[in-house]
């Protein structure tokens, strides 16, 4: 039983840390460099802001991970942890 | 609940259908190999794809050699008969569909034909949007089948054949 | 792989078919008005359904080309 709710509570942790990982990539994001995108890497780049999953933005932009780093950085979005 | 591989063709027409999230009630994953994926460049299907991806009811299936192989043999298989062949992103949905159970999802008619024709993937099992429908219906996420496929089809305008509707007859009276 | 020819045969019967659905419903004005290439695109793909070649005659992605294809060609998918 307090295995269980031990478990449940760093579940929340983590949760809590990934939401606050989420308001932190909003908040520095360059929207104005964001919206000035083509569809195709703008949607990437809210993906990675709303989720930190570099591997599936990159994938959405069509580059490679390396590449789509150096755009986030170009974005302003810093990566969390 | 199993897993589905989609094509270029399934997904640029439902995702134009207004109830298109419904698919998520019947498979745990719908992948999307990431050949599929770079052909895509309209913001409605890419908003549409990452919002799956975000919710985790879609992943994307990375390019794998050795089933790249083998699709790579299907599309040259494909062309030796006079029909309308598969091209690469379709054969790759059928391989996976064929080595790991997976439900391929597809318009093409190339890729259907193949099914019907090839002994080697006729056990793979290949969905259609119409028969999602019938399956969504079946399972009462829907109320009428014969309502739902004709909005399905002026929404996405996709047009099923005679051959395609006789399947379902019963069911569009 | 052998094949069987009933099969073969009543795939090409459905090709064909789908040929027709994409002739009837086409807006052959807007066809006929837009410039060679995308026109050519526009037949080649109402004729065989092969939405990739056409795509890249226009230098469109696959996707822009079919909703231009449905939306303002008025060709729907089929097969």
């Amino acid at each position: 039983m307090s295995e269980t709710s031990d478990v449940s509570s760093r579940l929340k942790e983590w949760v809590e840390y990934f939401r606050e990982a989420r308001e932190i990539r909003r908040r520095y994001a360059n929207w104005d460099f964001i919206k000035s995108q083509p569809p195709k890497i703008r949607i990437a780049l809210e993906y990675y802001i709303e989720t930190g999953d570099l591997f599936n933005a990159a994938k959405i932009a069509g580059m490679s991970m390396e590449e789509f780093n150096e755009l986030r950085i170009k974005a302003g979005i810093p990566s969390i942890g | 609940m199993v897993n589905a591989i989609t094509d270029t063709s399934f997904l640029i027409d439902w995702i134009r259908y207004s109830k298109s999230k419904l698919i998520f009630k019947i498979f745990s994953i719908i992948y999307i190999p990431e050949n599929v994926l770079n052909e895509i460049r309209s913001e409605r299907t890419l908003i549409w794809i990452s919002e799956g991806l975000e919710e985790g009811s879609l992943a994307i299936f990375p390019e794998l050699p050795d089933i790249s192989r083998e699709a790579l043999e299907l599309v040259a298989r494909s062309r030796r008969v006079p029909i309308r062949p598969v091209d690469y992103p379709e054969a790759f949905c059928l391989v996976v569909g064929r080595r790991l159970n997976f439900i391929v999802l597809t318009e093409n008619g190339g890729a259907i034909a193949l099914k019907s024709y090839d002994p080697e993937y006729s056990g793979v099992e290949v969905l259609r949007g119409i028969d999602v429908i019938y399956r969504l219906w079946r399972l009462n996420y829907l109320n009428s089948f014969k309502d739902e496929l004709e909005l399905y089809q002026r929404e996405t305008k996709h047009i099923y054949s005679r051959k395609d509707l006789v399947r379902y007859s019963d069911y569009l009276k | 792989m052998s094949i069987n020819e009933d099969k073969i045969r009543e795939w090409v019967e459905y090709f064909r078919e789908a040929r027709e659905i994409r002739r009837r419903y086409a807006n052959w004005d807007f066809i006929k008005s837009q410039p060679p290439k995308i026109r050519i695109a526009l037949e080649y793909y109402i004729e065989t359904g092969d939405f990739r070649t056409a795509a890249k005659i226009t230098g469109m992605g696959v996707d822009e080309f079919l909703d231009m294809a449905k939306d303002l060609a008025g060709i729907p998918t089929t097969d």
